[in-house]
């Protein structure tokens, strides 16, 4: 059966903060764990893992570096090279902020990659307000690929025409502005034509929206939203009673 | 008098309206200042959630309070350019990034559209491309107030006419990125602990090792990127900017309104009146 987005992006959400709240070890190594497996059963793995990845990665080392070499407050001295001392307390700091990072970064991840984003334009298109996020989610969504390619167009465009990125700052900047101005330019002229367009489409009008696509709802996920976001706020309440417990 | 295609504007919603992004900027300055005060207790004892929790929930709430204010008020073509801005935002973020120099250069869509649609466009702009990009990469999130906030500084400094001389964009994206860099200082020291660059991390370790507590060892490391990020960006943005033609500038009732570029309405007084609009907005 498929969730119904608000319901999956509420699970991701909520699974988050509580990690973030829990801090730690078991309870992050098995939001990742359940993520990883989520997205094989999923069929996402292979787009999500990359993507997480490259995020993930540097963060990651980013983290070891920092804390491993440098963390003035550490006091078990493991090794020490000049200025750079490897302490325990720094290395357990830096392993525990990153798997509470990469659990909260694959959970998230997990949602956004198993949503179906015409069911989420969708869904909030009928809510007010969200009509015009839902518009903006769905545009940059759809220009993205779109535009990835026209960038790689203009730049062979204006390679065919002698553009020669020289080396130096005002050379680049010179060869920004050959490929950026043509892609602003268009970008604008296409967003005021459409603008036009939405318009004349009653875009913006606060009458009821009908929408053409059907997303299943059921009691049951209307449920589990609303206690999945209540245990989310209980665990924030509770972390901020007990400040220090478990970390 | 109730329009075909604006939804209407009573006094109360418009009341409202201003409530909510006042409220959004109380939650964001309330959590950084709760943030620098209580910093010393937390930070050592461990990767202490609370203040992650504080500094993930105080500044996402003001965001999108900010977002909810703001997103109505919007005329449907500075609508439409947000998706432009943000895709701006990611993809000549990228491409800069990967041959320009290396810093971040994602807020260059952000800015744009501060300087042709205003402040609260800006900062709009700024939330919703944060939220929108953590479809991709979730770390952005909690930076939702800082892009807010270097959003509504850029379009306050285009409607006081520092994009007017060129050499006054790049002053302004230093003095922006100050703040910016100081807001989002506390979020990268309790979310992440450290930063997610290599070279930025470089920095910061620099500063740990002569003995600076976390969030003062990032705060500097901001203080030395961003106003240098910002003030790359700003620049770009005002090379951008003139490089349109004047027929694409001008549709902008805010450009036209205040005069934010040189040249816009003073040089040419008879072909452009400033509040002559017939955009497609009204």
């Amino acid at each position: 059966m498929r969730l119904h987005p608000l319901t999956s992006l509420a699970a991701a959400g909520s699974t988050a903060v509580i990690t973030t709240a829990a801090a730690s070890w078991p309870v992050s190594l098995t939001v990742i764990a359940a993520a990883v497996g989520l997205s094989f059963a999923q069929g996402a793995a292979r787009r999500m893992l990359p993507a997480a990845a490259v995020i993930l990665v540097p963060l990651v080392l980013s983290l070891l570096a920092l804390h491993g070499l440098f963390f003035p407050e550490g006091t078990t001295v493991l090794a020490q090279w000049g200025p750079a001392r490897v302490t325990a307390q720094g290395l357990q700091f830096a392993l525990e902020r990153a798997a509470q990072l990469s659990a909260a970064v694959l959970v998230l991840l997990l949602g956004s990659f198993t949503v179906s984003v015409p069911d989420l334009v969708a869904v909030l298109s009928t809510r007010g307000v969200n009509a015009r996020f839902a518009f903006v989610l769905a545009s940059t969504l759809t220009l993205l690929p779109a535009i990835s390619s026209r960038l790689e167009r203009i730049r062979q465009a204006q390679e065919a025409r002698g553009l020669v990125i020289r080396p130096g700052i005002p050379g680049r900047v010179a060869a920004f502005r050959w490929q950026a101005v043509p892609l602003l330019l268009s970008l604008v002229e296409e967003a005021g034509t459409r603008a036009a367009a939405l318009q004349a489409r009653g875009f913006g009008s606060a009458g009821p929206i009908t929408s053409y696509r059907q997303v299943l709802d059921s009691p049951v996920q209307r449920w589990a939203r609303v206690v999945l976001l209540l245990a989310a706020l209980a665990a924030i309440v509770f972390r901020l009673w007990q400040p220090t417990a478990g970390a | 008098m109730s329009s075909l295609t604006l939804p209407p504007q009573t006094p109360a919603t418009a009341r409202n309206r201003r409530l909510l992004e006042v409220l959004g900027a109380v939650a964001i300055a309330g959590t950084y200042i709760y943030l620098v005060l209580n910093q010393p207790a937390d930070i050592t004892g461990g990767p202490g959630s609370a203040s992650a929790l504080i500094a993930l929930s105080g500044f996402l709430v003001g965001a999108v309070l900010l977002i909810i204010g703001v997103l109505p008020t919007l005329p449907v073509s500075t609508l439409v350019l947000i998706p432009v801005a943000l895709v701006l935002n990611i993809v000549l973020g990228q491409f800069v990034g990967s041959t320009l120099v290396p810093f971040y250069l994602d807020a260059i869509g952000t800015v744009l559209i501060a300087v042709l649609a205003g402040p609260a466009a800006g900062a709009a702009t700024g939330a919703l491309s944060s939220i929108i990009w953590s479809f991709f990469n979730p770390t952005v999130l909690p930076f939702a107030a800082g892009a807010a906030l270097i959003g509504c500084l850029a379009g306050l400094a285009a409607r006081y006419g520092l994009f007017r001389r060129f050499y006054l964009a790049p002053v302004a994206g230093f003095l922006t990125g100050i703040v910016g860099g100081v807001v989002s200082a506390p979020v990268a020291a309790f979310v992440f602990g450290g930063t997610s660059g290599l070279a930025t991390g470089a920095i910061v370790s620099a500063f740990r090792s002569m003995g600076d507590s976390l969030l003062a060892a990032i705060t500097k490391q901001a203080l030395i990127s961003d106003p240098m990020d910002k003030a790359i960006v700003f620049t770009l943005v005002a090379v951008l900017v003139y490089a349109l033609p004047r027929r694409t500038r001008l549709q902008f009732p805010f450009v036209r309104q205040y005069r934010v570029l040189a040249g816009t309405a003073s040089n040419h007084p008879g072909n452009q009146p400033t509040g002559h609009s017939t955009g497609q907005d009204a």
